[in-house]
């Protein structure tokens, strides 16, 4: 990997590569760069992800002829499909080197490199939802019990916005979590329930690329990953569209007025 | 805190009193939640129906002010019952039979009658607290911002240590820093009677250590509180302030009095990031930097020293705050000449016995908690392990008092004042940032449905508060998370300061002002009147 | 062009959660969450998430300020650091060293502060230093 990544940037066929370096035992993003080529001996596979492609696309905002390389695992490939389609970041200016999945026996779980979902507490579950269920499992809880169970998940948020803003796929320049006709701004916590999360989720419909990283970055471990899957399989179920694993435009680019989709500022 | 934050997850039971912690403390409130789901008992005080209530076993919400007669209730009943751990007490602590007799007068009734706290929902609490092994007090300024701060705190530790909660794992009494470094400005000595790491000034050997490092003779009388100082700025007996990033004007109580108070200075100079309150009556204003355009540390609530690392440049010709004081000072005939802010931390660690093991190099990304005493030492995550400071842990015996000032004819309402999510502090900061503007653009006063009704009312009319002090204009907001008979005032907005209307009466120890607790009024504004 | 993510603390509240600042040819641009850190797990609530706002404010004071003829007027370093020390030193002549005191910060580092006290006591010669924690 090291090789290549040095090749890439010695031949200028990428002008800087995204990956990991470790500083003080923790591995944090890193940017390489020709002129630092040694410091590509520190370029590691990490454990933790961050949302690589969301920080090129901040590069391609300011610098849209920039050739950019970047480690990708499945997640950052789907974000990177439906960056491209949405032009956000072109696919010709990217090049990827592609490293597995985590080690996790889970990858069933998430076909992506979810690591190991940490265990729930017997109070979650009773009142909660785990996080680790499967949509299919959701569907079977009745429907009141349902709804009170994800109240309870919801009446949690600290409105943080963490989970949107971390979102590989979150660019949209004006937010509808955002829109005062949505959602009240302010007041007390929580926000306005289950309003906030279905708004958000019914945005995600043919965009969210499933990598977790929403519920990754939540405070309060609210299962947002199986609430954006359950909205994912019914467009799957719709449009026979699933964002980042099919070719081609979404369906949500060719509906409604022309969506705007200039890069969005940062 | 006397644990660490990640501590709080396995706690058996967590009780919440003085603490939204949710608003206050996010990152706090997420290891409330975890310890919750993973089957913690959780215990909420608090008058209003904060967030993590929602959540709770037991929420009581006792009359504003007054926590003292809620935990001798809660300890009387553990007490009566034999639920407090026996030998613990007898090995570890002292005054327990004082104390004892105080807390065996605050029957439940009587605690009922003052703090209308339910006889069911005190015991309880009290068995839940007890049961917990360990249980994890948390408090904020709910509980120190009274005229009767000091009494609260040592209820809560009296509390703490008669079930044996304090110096074990997930247990301890858990004081929430609101600022994100006022734990290291008192580890650092920026209190007017002790030197770094508490040394006393007053103590004769402190005093000649400090005075050798520093090469000067230093001054033996502990010096003013900021409380204290408001007082002799209009007795003209201060007369030169230096302000270094904090905005006293907005965040001191009784907001017209330290007008009046800073207008007598002879000289202020104010060194900040932006033209504040503060900055506005200042001689000279000198611009400071932000944490992303310096290096240094700072030390997080649970103790926790931690590495920032320089990202930017200072913005135009602002500079970084080592730097201007080190030039001030060497104006005035002390050179003080630092290569960067490493050097400044390793002369500070010489002093500092509970830093003497840390540096820039072990900090890394994970910081050390103190006391850190030497190179080897791997910090120390919860305090008391098995012995306290002190030797003993000591009860106090503490009786309930009101607070300075209570509801009467003419101010018929309490008022109370804290934090939203959205904002921090005076707002210097936050409100200058889209995204938290766009959550609450200004302040507002919240109150119950029925005291809204029987006012006559709506959310977003503006109203006029008043108390003994001054009166705001302000949009009211109805929210049953208030308790009836309490309004509620977030601090963070000038325009509708709650400072203007809170009480200066401060606790006579720690001079902290009930911030929490006043009396006040509502007026609906008539159309067409004339202004006072 | 240089794209870098600073590892630091959020300012705000005492919780002290990991940060990254991205920085882009030497402008702040953005604040997200240090994935592995201690206390905040990779999360952050709202202030930490917009911490990278207040910084690049345009309210932000850029140059000291000088009181001349009763207003406050743009000055330099020298000047204004000359008039804080001569001023300082003129109060303390007449009146001793107890007439000045010195309000420190819960916002700025454990160095500034340690420098804060120690210039109120060595300096001025006062313990009249305190923050404004207790309010
Ligand atoms: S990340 Fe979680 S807590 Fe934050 S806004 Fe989203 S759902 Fe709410
Ligand atoms: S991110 Fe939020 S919880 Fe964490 S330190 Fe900052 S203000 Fe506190």
């Amino acid at each position: 990997m090291k090789d290549t990544v040095k090749k890439w940037l010695e031949e200028k066929q990428v002008d800087m590569f995204l990956g990991y370096k470790m500083v003080h035992g923790h591995a944090l993003p890193y940017c390489f760069q020709a002129d630092r080529l040694d410091e590509v001996d520190d370029l590691v596979v990490s454990r933790e992800r961050y949302s690589l492609e969301k920080m090129a696309t901040h590069i391609a905002a300011v610098y849209p002829e920039m050739k950019i390389g970047m480690l990708a695992r499945d997640c950052n490939q789907r974000a990177l499909k439906v960056l491209d389609i949405w032009d956000q970041l072109k696919k010709d200016s990217v090049t990827t080197f592609n490293v597995n999945c985590c080690p996790s026996p889970l990858k069933n779980h998430g076909d992506c490199s979810y690591l190991e979902p940490s265990p729930v507490g017997p109070v979650k579950v009773e009142l909660g939802i785990d996080n680790n269920m499967s949509v299919e499992h959701a569907e079977h809880l009745d429907q009141k019990e349902r709804f009170a169970h994800w109240m309870y998940e919801f009446s949690k948020c600290i409105k943080c916005y963490g989970c949107r803003n971390i979102c590989p796929v979150c660019f949209c320049k004006d937010c509808s979590l955002e829109h005062p006709e949505l959602i009240r701004s302010g007041g007390a916590l929580p926000t306005e329930v289950p309003l906030f999360h279905l708004v958000r989720a019914a945005h995600m419909a043919g965009r969210c690329i499933d990598c977790g990283l929403c519920e990754d970055a939540c405070p309060m471990d609210i299962p947002l990953r199986l609430l954006y899957r359950k909205v994912g399989s019914s467009v799957s179920d719709l449009f026979g569209y699933r964002p980042g694993i099919d070719e081609g435009k979404s369906p949500f680019n060719l509906i409604g007025d022309a969506p705007t989709t200039e890069p969005r500022p940062i | 805190m006397t644990n660490s934050i990640e501590e709080i997850e396995d706690a058996e039971c967590i009780f919440l009193i003085g603490t939204n912690t949710s608003e206050a403390h996010p990152l706090i409130a997420r290891r409330v939640m975890r310890a919750k789901e993973k089957g913690a008992k959780l215990i909420v005080a608090d008058p209003r129906m904060i967030q993590l209530a929602r959540f709770a076993d037991v929420h009581v919400r006792q009359r504003l002010g007054s926590d003292v007669a809620l935990l001798n209730g809660m300890m009387h009943i553990i007490l009566k019952n034999g639920w407090q751990a026996a030998e613990y007490i007898a090995n570890r602590t002292e005054g327990f039979e004082e104390f004892e007799e105080t807390v065996m007068g605050y029957t439940p009734a009587k605690v009922e009658a003052i703090t209308q706290v339910s006889i069911r929902d005190l015991e309880q609490m009290a068995e839940y607290y007890a049961a917990g092994s360990p249980s994890a007090l948390l408090y904020a300024m709910g509980i120190t911002q009274h005229t009767t701060g000091v009494d609260n705190v040592k209820s809560c530790c009296n509390l703490a240590m008669l079930c044996g909660n304090v110096g074990v794992r997930s247990g301890g009494v858990n004081p929430l820093r609101g600022q994100n470094n006022v734990q290291g400005a008192c580890d650092m000595g920026c209190l007017p009677n002790v030197y770094p790491a508490y040394q006393p000034v007053t103590n004769e050997a402190a005093r000649e250590k400090f005075s050798k490092a520093w090469g000067r003779e230093l001054p033996g009388n502990a010096g003013l509180t900021i409380t204290k100082m408001i007082p002799a700025m209009l007795e003209g007996t201060l007369k030169g302030l230096y302000v270094v990033g904090e905005n006293p004007v907005l965040s001191d109580p009784d907001a017209h009095h330290v007008r009046s108070a800073f207008a007598k200075l002879e000289f202020l100079a104010v060194q900040d990031l932006y033209m504040t309150e503060t900055a506005c009556l200042a001689d000279v204003v000198l611009p400071g930097v932000t944490c992303v355009e310096k290096s240094g540390t700072f030390t997080n609530t649970e103790r926790r020293c931690q590495l920032l690392t320089q990202a930017i440049k200072p913005l135009g010709n602002a500079r970084q705050d080592w730097e201007i004081i080190s030039d001030l000072s060497t104006a005035m005939g002390y050179e003080m000449k630092y290569q960067n802010s490493e050097e400044i931390f390793e002369e500070m660690k010489q002093l500092t016995p509970s830093y003497a093991g840390m540096s820039y190099e072990r900090l890394g990304l994970d910081g050390l908690f103190w006391p850190c005493p030497n190179s080897e030492h791997p910090g120390t995550p919860y305090l008391h392990k098995d012995t306290f400071t002190r030797g003993l842990g000591k009860f106090h015996p503490i009786g309930y008092k009101d607070p300075a000032e209570m509801p009467d004819a003419e101010y018929p309402y309490f008022l109370t004042t804290g934090r939203m999510f959205a904002h921090f502090h005076t707002g210097t900061m936050t409100r200058k940032s889209a995204h938290l503007h766009h959550e609450q653009k200004t302040g507002y006063v919240q109150m119950h449905t029925g005291d809204a009704k029987k006012l006559g009312v709506k959310t977003g009319e503006m109203v006029r508060l008043s108390t003994r002090r001054g009166e705001v204009e302000i949009a009211v907001v109805i929210s049953d998370m208030a308790q009836e008979g309490t309004f509620y005032v977030p601090f963070h907005f000038a325009e509708a300061s709650a400072n203007v209307l809170t009480n200066s009466a401060s606790d006579p120890v720690a001079g902290i002002p009930e911030f929490k607790v006043c009396a006040v009024r509502l007026d609906k504004i008539v159309h067409g009147e004339n202004r006072k | 062009m240089e794209y870098k993510l600073v590892p630091s603390i959020c300012s705000y509240c005492g919780c002290g959660c990991g940060v990254l600042f991205e920085v882009m040819d030497g402008q702040l641009v953005g604040t997200m969450p240090l994935k592995s850190h201690p206390v905040s797990q990779g999360k952050l609530c709202i202030k930490g998430w917009n911490l990278h706002e207040h910084v690049i404010s345009e309210e932000r004071l850029q140059t000291p300020l000088l009181k001349t003829n009763g207003a406050l007027q743009e000055a330099s370093w020298d000047a204004s650091i000359q008039t804080t020390a001569e001023r300082f030193k003129k109060i303390i002549a007449e009146h001793g060293p107890d007439s000045v005191a010195v309000l420190a910060s819960a916002k700025v580092t454990n160095e500034e502060n340690y420098l804060i006290q120690k210039f109120t006591r060595a300096v001025l010669g006062t313990n009249n230093v305190d923050h404004c924690a207790r309010l």
